[in-house]
């Protein structure tokens, strides 16, 4: 089962030494279950506190948020939301798959939300599944990182959210796991929306590219990908990827598409 | 490659063997002095009364022990607290500090006098000493779970109990131990030192009876009794913590 997410003129305003700081402004987003979305957008352009807005760990100073009609207070509760961090953040203490099981511990054995995957079965999906016993410490970035994706896939959510999952990552790592993503999506078919920074990574995995500028926060355009699925890496190559791509990028800069804003690398 | 693991491990009781010789074949050259006893005078000095050993190290460790386990049980509540409420925060910290600036040797006649020259002065003194390591360890290690851990609880809607269970404890582990083993020797020495303001039993009580009656061999054994004592507190708390926290060591290096 998947939930549709719906974001109506969502704003959030920052208070800090004295100075207010708007990090969204009339944000309104409506994603379709089952779908596959990218955010993109610079830095401090607020796509992660977006993000931290639907998860409930923030909240909106204005504006709604429903994840399948549901406040996301209330779907946290009910644990339909799944949350990769930009960092894996597994419990250094506890071996993989009793990081991939961790969230079965805190439903406990009466709530109605279990798997038909075992954590086992998870990490086999991810690829970890010689690695159940080891420690997060023994395990390469990537491998953690894959572990965090498990377990926020160990109760079945209704909605995936990824922020960044992986930034920290080297390029071609980052280009295997993203293969990985869409592979589990595809099996997994929750509705995935993830944070990004690089555009053809946006292009080649979305159904659709939501792009937002900074300053404050706000979404300037969202653009549908035609490409079939599933997506296979030769899609590179088709001239309809190639046009997706420049779109975002010029929504992403604008006119200003040659000389490229400081500080970042696109 | 075994072999010279063998030798690395061998090495420092070769050099303390070693040492003990030099210093035996120095005293039956006559060149020792007096306030130095050699090792054949110290063991002279312990099989001439081998029961008076454990008969005051009992009371100095049941003590010692008594003294860590409040302290621990005061210290763990105290930082537990401070974490919750944290108006308390700072008052509890402030007041371990003080409690630990205080001179013991400056307290311990103070208590004396008070409580008398019992169990309970020396049980009190340490308390007084071993309480702000662990203190000072737990109130670190109840701040150890970073946010970016505590948001993933929040994200899996786990209770204040459930986040302190998976999180907030398993995460203080490695600063409560390494105030473990501060505590623990500092309770030993806490305990000998009261023993000096007047106590029938106890290697405090031997080693002033000792001084007292200018036996250098006792001295120095009692000496001794009071490392093992010290040193096994360390021991019993680093073994627990080898243990127990498996994924870090951070207060060891590593080689």
């Amino acid at each position: 089962m998947s939930r549709d997410i719906e974001i109506a003129q969502v704003g959030i305003q920052f208070h800090q030494r004295g100075e207010t700081v708007i990090a969204l402004e009339d944000v309104s987003l409506s994603i379709p279950k089952g779908s596959y979305t990218e955010i993109i957008g610079p830095s401090c352009c607020g796509k992660s506190t977006l993000l931290r807005l639907i998860a409930d760990i923030l909240a909106p100073s204005s504006g709604k948020i429903t994840i399948g009609g549901s406040p996301p207070a209330e779907a946290r509760r009910d644990h339909a939301i799944g949350f990769v961090f930009q960092q894996p953040t597994l419990l250094p203490w506890r071996n993989i798959r009793q990081n991939v099981a961790l969230p079965l511990d805190v439903v406990g054995r009466t709530s109605h939300r279990r798997s038909d995957r075992t954590p086992d079965q998870l990490l086999e999906l991810v690829g970890l599944g010689k690695f159940a016993r080891s420690l997060p410490a023994e395990l390469s970035g990537g491998m953690q990182q894959r572990a965090a994706i498990a377990r926020a896939l160990v109760l079945q959510p209704d909605v995936l959210l990824l922020d960044e999952p992986f930034g920290a990552l080297d390029e071609i790592t980052r280009q295997k796991m993203n293969l990985e993503l869409l592979r589990i999506w595809t099996e997994c078919r929750t509705t995935a929306l993830l944070v990004t920074h690089s555009i053809a990574e946006a292009v080649f995995m979305s159904d659709e590219v939501v792009v937002m500028s900074p300053r404050p926060g706000r979404i300037t355009a969202r653009i549908a990908i035609p490409l079939p699925r599933p997506r296979s890496l030769a899609m590179m190559r088709d001239p309809a990827f190639t046009v997706a791509v420049n779109q975002v990028r010029e929504a992403l800069f604008g006119d200003e598409a040659e000389t490229l804003p400081g500080g970042e690398a696109y | 490659m075994k072999g010279s693991a063998i030798v690395t491990a061998a090495l420092p009781w070769l050099v303390i063997v070693l040492i003990l010789a030099v210093i035996e074949a120095i005293y039956r050259t006559g060149h020792l002095p007096i306030f130095l006893p050699s090792p054949s005078m110290l063991w002279g000095s312990f099989i001439e009364s081998p029961t008076l050993w454990p008969a005051n190290m009992g009371p100095t460790l049941w003590k010692a022990a008594t003294g860590f386990g409040i302290a621990a049980g005061l210290s763990l509540a105290g930082a537990g607290l401070g974490a919750v409420v944290l108006a308390a925060y700072a008052p509890i910290y402030n007041l371990g500090a003080t409690l630990q600036s205080i001179p013991i040797i400056a307290t311990t006649p103070l208590l004396a006098l008070w409580l008398g020259t019992g169990a309970e002065t020396q049980i009190t003194i340490a308390v007084l000493v071993s309480q702000f390591p662990m203190l000072n360890g737990a109130m670190q290690g109840f701040r150890a779970a970073d946010s970016r851990q505590r948001e993933m609880m929040h994200c899996l809607a786990a209770s204040p109990l459930q986040t302190l269970r998976y999180l907030i404890l398993p995460a203080a582990l490695p600063f409560i131990f390494a105030g473990f083993k501060i505590a623990a020797p500092a309770a030993v020495l806490g305990v000998i030192t009261a023993e000096w303001a007047g106590a029938e039993r106890g290697v405090g009580a031997v080693m002033l009876n000792a001084l007292f009656a200018y036996d250098p061999p006792k001295v120095w054994l009692s000496v001794i009794a009071a490392c093992v004592l010290a040193g096994g507190g360390y021991g019993v708390w680093a073994l627990v913590e080898r243990l127990v926290v498996v994924w870090d060591r951070p207060t060891e290096l590593r080689q």
